[in-house]
């Protein structure tokens, strides 16, 4: 890390090569798209390094990257959110065919390599349940259950109060086992 | 008398415990008696057992490449280089 912090080159190859799987695997859970969850974890990866001399090391590192991954992810889902138009078209839109133009287009059925690949990887049971979480408790059960941070670094990497964070903890354990009821074999 | 009744039943935070095998003797005295909890406890450790076997996900081949491709690289001068 304080070789990273200096500038070495390696260094900064070797941080990327220990956190790319852990960082791309939260961002991929959260917006369930292959390739804009590598576009998500490469901005994380440059934003990162390129502020490796903010870094405050009385922080764990992971922390920081996992803060910088999920912010990313949340905006991004954020903004998906507000462009999100109804089937009907935009509400500005003033003409028939401005409606038309700016409808939802629905698939046509056809799937792509990579959607492909996203069904085979997020497919499972318990994959379709997380995905089915608010995003704040998404963050918080992948940070706790599968990237085994505690709860005061997860209210540290998520701006949060602990009492919030073990709150949608213990929501989402609760819906995942709704979810997951009567599915299991 | 019956433990259940000595020990109200388990928090979601005493559970967790459980599952770590943290959890103190009463809370564990309770869950031996208390069919409601020990459902409840069995099933939180399998959902936490397979959350943590969720396998990582790997980005595409040359991932690094494309990261180190935008990162400024501070020299010993204190200049970056791209």
């Amino acid at each position: 890390m304080e070789w990273a912090k200096d500038g070495q080159e390696p260094a900064f190859r070797e941080l990327v090569r220990r956190y790319e799987r852990p960082v791309f695997s939260l961002i991929y859970r959260m917006v369930r798209d292959r390739t804009l969850a590598e576009d998500l974890a490469q901005e994380t990866f440059i934003k990162v390094l390129n502020g490796i001399r903010s870094y405050r090391p009385e922080f764990k590192f992971s922390s920081w990257i996992f803060k910088i991954a999920n912010n990313a992810a949340i905006d991004h889902l954020r903004r998906r959110d507000l462009d999100t138009l109804s089937l009907d078209g935009s509400p500005h839109a003033q003409t028939a065919e401005e409606m038309q133009a700016t409808a939802l287009q629905l698939d046509g059925g056809a799937e792509s390599p990579l959607d492909a690949v996203t069904a085979r990887e997020l497919g499972s049971q318990i994959e379709r349940a997380i995905a089915r979480l608010r995003p704040e408790y998404r963050s918080c059960i992948l940070l706790r259950h599968v990237e085994g941070h505690s709860y005061e670094e997860i209210a540290q990497m998520l701006d949060l109060p602990l009492g919030t964070v073990k709150t949608y903890i213990h929501r989402a354990r609760n819906e995942l086992r709704g979810y997951l009821e009567g599915v299991r074999d | 008398m019956n433990q259940q009744h000595l020990h109200p039943h388990l928090t979601p935070d005493e559970i967790e415990l459980w599952a770590q095998g943290l959890l103190g003797a009463a809370g564990a005295l309770h869950l031996a008696e208390c069919r409601e909890c020990l459902v409840r406890a069995e099933q939180e450790r399998t959902l936490v057992r397979d959350l943590a076997q969720l396998p990582r996900f790997g980005p595409e081949f040359g991932f690094i490449e494309r990261v180190m491709a935008h990162v400024r690289v501070p020299t010993p001068s204190g200049d970056f280089r791209a």
